[in-house]
């Protein structure tokens, strides 16, 4: 089956930072989180995919086509939503959806209507009236109504209330459930045990984790233990020891644990356990 | 090439804009250096340009289904009608002005066709100036309108100077209505055509520094 987006080797140098041979792909009808902290190289990868960053190296397809020879083309079946509706916050979503249907063949304006209607959005409001859920709805409802069968979105649930991300990821569900396929990035891992079916895992700009999250959870244990028990041995098992309210804590590869001390108390790792640890090793 | 040019006036354009252009009455005052009309317009661009780095403007255009180069395009585009159609209502004015003070312009070039070859001329540097300087980091908008300004200035200083020291300039073009109407034509028609060139100079420069650039 065709790949909606398949990303292969992409590099982009900085003075401070080097996104490294990035790849990884996404199935059709799924909802894949890209995770990693703050300044990972989320946001540069996404923004990459359309040349709003220009990569030194590698290749983006979408359904098998380089964006670069047919960058129209694949737009028109794309919805990129970057941190929501930050454009133009003084006009009228009327006109700037009555500019922006302009440029899409597939524009359904039922499908417009309803999304507005479902959403509670009012065209003559402007992005500034908006709350930050408001203008992430807003920027879905431009993207669905063009029938994007691929939405792209950096960190929507960011900034929004547990409640609104709770119907935001809802959304999600349904969209996936009607075939879309959906990349999100966030660093609020509660969000992808919600919806998501694949993760990618990004740290310092280099991918360490591409696969279901089901897989990817069972991969690892957290251990608690007191920092006297830690023995030479035990510590090369040991990922990303950190200090914890009573003792310490860390991830332990689930095939290692039999090398593992018995008085050790041993929990099934969420996503967020994963990532903090990963993060201090 | 149409809906850019709609989403330009719609979506990006600075209300100073259509005020900018109005201000072709101005060859009806005497004694005036009649280029500073290309200048406030040039302002008008410099504005439309820094409300749309506030609102994003570039990232919305870059989100719609179009090449990355079509974002510079439409921009231009929408520079050359504004200069353009400025430049039809400047004639009526010209007339005008050259009923109304016979005598000529004692500041720069008089209200004549052949203002308009040099307006045209004007145009076509300041817009490779700022556009070359724009779109090598559209952040930097101030600093594209300072290069600009600065040359414009020099334009007009140099158009004053001429008008009064270069013998042919000052008695067979700097002369008002349609007096020597053969050599303002000739002015005319370099005009338009340096500002055809440099216009094409300035797209295909600064497709090529905006697409290298990261936003």
């Amino acid at each position: 089956m065709i790949k909606p987006l398949e990303i292969q080797k992409l590099r982009k140098v900085y003075p401070t930072f080097t996104l490294d041979n990035i790849s990884f792909s996404l199935e059709p009808g799924k909802i894949t989180g890209f995770i990693g902290r703050n300044g990972a190289g989320k946001s540069t990868t996404l923004n990459a995919l359309f040349n709003f960053v220009n990569p030194d190296a590698g290749r983006v397809l979408f359904w098998g086509e380089d964006v670069n020879t047919k960058e129209c083309e694949i737009k028109q079946k794309v919805g990129f939503v970057s941190s929501g509706v930050n454009y133009y916050p003084t006009k009228k979503l009327k006109k700037i959806t009555t500019i922006t249907k302009m440029f899409y063949h597939n524009w359904d304006e039922d499908a417009y209507n309803r999304y507005m209607h479902l959403f509670k959005l009012d065209e003559n409001k402007t992005p500034k009236q908006l709350s930050v859920g408001m203008k992430i709805k807003y920027a879905l409802v431009l993207a669905l109504s063009h029938k994007a069968e691929l939405l792209i979105l950096d960190e929507p649930t960011s900034g929004l209330d547990p409640v609104s991300r709770e119907e935001l990821l809802d959304i999600f569900i349904n969209l996936s459930e009607e075939g879309k396929t959906i990349l999100f990035s966030t660093h609020i891992t509660s969000d992808l045990e919600k919806c998501a079916d694949q993760i990618v895992y990004i740290k310092n700009g280099q991918i360490k984790a591409d696969k279901s999250i089901k897989v990817f959870v069972e991969e690892y244990k957290l251990v608690s233990f007191d920092k006297e028990e830690m023995s030479e041995v035990q510590k090369d098992l040991l990922i990303g020891a950190k200090k914890a309210k009573t003792g310490m804590t860390a991830l332990v590869s689930s095939k290692r644990m039999n090398e593992l001390s018995k008085s050790w108390a041993v929990s099934e790792a969420t996503l967020d356990d994963i990532m903090i640890h990963m993060e201090v090793e | 090439m149409f809906k850019l040019l709609k989403k330009e006036v719609s979506l990006s354009m600075h209300p100073t804009v259509p005020i900018m252009m109005c201000l072709v009455f101005m060859v009806l005052i005497p004694n005036y250096p009649y280029l500073l009309i290309c200048f406030y317009t040039i302002l008008a661009t410099f504005f439309t340009c820094l409300v749309g780095r506030e609102n994003n403007d570039i990232i919305y255009t870059m989100m719609l289904p179009i090449a990355k180069a079509d974002v510079v395009k439409g921009r231009i585009i929408f520079t050359v009608c504004q200069q353009m159609l400025q430049m039809i209502l400047l004639v009526p004015f010209i007339f005008l002005s050259a009923y109304l003070n016979p005598i000529g312009n004692q500041v720069g070039t008089d209200a004549n066709i052949a203002l308009i070859g040099i307006a045209f001329l004007t145009y076509g540097i300041s817009n490779l100036v700022f556009y070359t300087v724009y779109y090598k980091n559209v952040g930097k908008v101030g600093f594209a309108f300072l290069c600009t300004s600065t040359v414009v200035t020099i334009i007009i200083i140099v158009d004053i100077i001429m008008s009064h020291a270069w013998p042919l300039y000052r008695d067979v073009i700097d002369c008002p209505g349609t007096q020597n109407i053969t050599y303002q034509l000739i002015v005319l028609v370099i005009g338009v055509i340096g500002y055809m060139i440099l216009t094409v100079m300035t797209y295909k420069r600064s497709v090529g520094l905006f697409i290298k650039q990261d936003l």
